[in-house]
């Protein structure tokens, strides 16, 4: 299933919440979503999913518009895992994912082992409303999953999970998403959490798509330096000259580390040149700027 | 056609009614409450006990009037409201159902939930003065029950249009109070004003087809046409109606009165999100 949003713009009375957006979801693939509060990741997220239409623009499914009934048909393929639900209290976790899978026109039994690992029976069967956030979280997640979905949105899906239930959550992601082929959006804050969990990534910003493309893609088409880890024993000046010598900055010690921002085409020419000092280090390595850096690079 | 997903949604919302006692409470409030009026209905001229049927529905038509417009009123005028604060509205709107299907669907919940509620309510004090006063009224008494469960349903249709209108607890629990205060007072009192006004000479025809802009005036003057010659009724339901006011024809614009908010419901919601 391929999702594209061509020239989409939403307008609130005189407020541009979305504009002139064009981004294709490739099938099979997880797609990060990061920006800021307000930058228009929700109304965006909420025109793919048919819950606002937009201003102008087209939502097509794999090369169809999509109109009337034909959104209707779409969203049997949907799972939607929204930030911030609380659900019903009176209702078990049981008796939610039954009205969900109905209204969904899918099955509990659709989820049964992945059920078995977010949920156990017992909380299942007790009242949401004692709950707590990380246990609502799981329901939300099996809720989006309950109709078998061939194209799931998560939106900040783990907000209010501790880290062991994070990994746990990502886990029985990537073993949905290899069952399935699924095709997915991952909206988060927490950047450096999607990093490695996502194809693509797609930066917002006032409404505006600023950048899509692998990390290493946005990286290099922003000319980012990379990050240069030198594992050292104690301060040395004489490493920081070579360094300084080759074009590094942002020279500083942390927790056993001389750190230094490179430039990508004095890559080579820099380790060679370090490479001569080989006694005063144990280990060196270079890595790409993370999204965080990324992220605030595109901004 | 009534989908699963519509049966699926109307359940949740009875069974949110039946288990959090609420049909079960106002039931038996409201059976107390007309016990009460059907046996003190005449206090007021020396007189107590279970009087004769026509008596009896006058004083329960007053009872009603006041008491189900504000009930189902409340019931659905935090509907959406309720599911935006819970977030789960989102989950719904990205489900393969229409906007139609999920307001039909929360609406018919709600509707059996208010009709167990009434007719536990009226059925109780019913059965008393059936018993009292012979079976052969029963047919009347599930009229003026069936009347009382139409008044019911059209304002929790109304209830609707206010929960698609707006969001906000405080803005929703404000235009309740209005409308129930504007249906069940200010309206005939309005009639009254331009009866003063024009000195009483306002057209049978012309003051009836007002009457029919008050779902409360509607309920007064179809128990007034549908029951019978009971004299007793008060206000302005007793002014005289031209023959060709039938029940059917009543319970007809009542219908009108139950479709039209719940229409506009689902239209606006639609616009609201989908425009």
């Amino acid at each position: 299933m391929i999702l594209k949003l061509e020239n989409v713009s939403k307008s609130y009375e005189q407020i541009d919440a979305l504009n002139t957006v064009s981004l294709e979801v490739k099938e099979g693939e997880v797609l990060g979503l990061v920006g800021p509060n307000g930058s228009g990741k929700s109304t965006m997220l909420k025109i793919m999913l048919g819950i606002i239409r937009p201003t102008s623009g087209k939502v097509l499914i794999n090369g169809e518009e999509l109109s009337g009934k034909k959104w209707i048909e779409f969203k049997k393929s949907v799972g939607y895992m929204p930030e911030r639900v609380s659900f019903y209290d009176n209702l078990t976790g049981k008796e939610t994912l039954q009205l969900f899978a109905r209204v969904k026109g899918g099955e509990l039994s659709n989820i049964k082992d992945v059920l078995g690992r977010l949920l156990p029976e017992d909380v299942l069967l007790r009242k949401v409303g004692g709950y707590s956030k990380g246990m609502r979280q799981r329901l939300n997640l099996a809720q989006a999953l309950v109709n078998e979905p061939g194209f799931l949105v998560l939106d900040e899906p783990t907000s209010g999970l501790d880290p062991v239930g994070t990994k746990q959550f990502y886990d029985i992601l990537e073993e949905v998403k290899e069952r399935k082929k699924l095709t997915a959006i991952l909206s988060s804050h927490i950047l450096a959490e999607i990093e490695d969990k996502t194809d693509r990534v797609a930066v917002m910003k006032n409404g505006s798509l600023k950048a899509v493309g692998r990390l290493e893609e946005l990286c290099e088409g922003m000319n980012m330096p990379l990050r240069l880890y030198i594992t050292i024993k104690r301060k040395d000046e004489c490493l920081e000259k070579v360094l300084m010598k080759e074009g590094a900055v942002e020279l500083g010690y942390k927790n056993g580390y001389l750190l230094a921002s490179i430039p990508r085409e004095n890559k080579l020419e820099l380790i060679a040149a370090i490479m001569e000092e080989k006694d005063r280090f144990t280990d060196i390595s270079i890595r790409e700027p993370s999204l965080e850096e990324v992220f605030f690079g595109v901004h | 056609m009534f989908t699963d997903a519509m049966w699926a949604i109307a359940h949740k919302e009875l069974s949110d009614k039946l288990k959090s006692k609420w049909v079960i409470v106002i039931g038996t409030g409201f059976a107390l409450f007309t016990l009460v009026i059907s046996y003190f209905g005449g206090a007021t001229a020396g007189v107590t006990g279970f009087m004769s049927l026509d008596a009896t529905i006058a004083s329960l038509t007053s009872l009603v009037t006041y008491f189900i417009p504000i009930l189902a009123l409340t019931l659905g005028g935090g509907i959406i409201a309720d599911e935006q604060e819970k977030g789960t509205l989102g989950i719904y709107l990205s489900s393969p159902i229409s906007i139609g299907e999920f307001i039909i669907g929360k609406f018919t919940g709600l509707v059996i939930a208010l009709v167990l509620s009434i007719v536990a309510g009226l059925g109780i004090a019913g059965a008393v003065l059936l018993w009292k006063i012979g079976l052969g009224s029963a047919g009347t008494y599930l009229i003026f029950v069936l009347n009382s469960v139409i008044l019911g349903v059209t304002f929790l249709s109304a209830s609707f249009l206010i929960s698609v209108l707006f969001y906000e607890r405080t803005k929703v629990i404000a235009l309740t109070i209005f409308l129930w205060l504007f249906f069940t007072i200010l309206y005939d009192l309005g009639l009254i004003g331009l009866l003063i006004i024009t000195k009483g000479n306002v057209g049978t025809d012309v003051f009836s087809m007002l009457l029919m802009f008050n779902p409360v005036d509607i309920y007064r003057i179809l128990n007034f046409v549908s029951i019978g010659e009971f004299q007793v009724m008060i206000g302005l339901a007793s002014v005289d109606f031209p023959t060709y006011i039938r029940p059917s024809m009543l319970w007809g614009i009542s219908m009108i009165w139950i479709i039209a908010p719940l229409g506009i419901s689902c239209y606006y919601f639609k616009k609201r999100y989908l425009e």
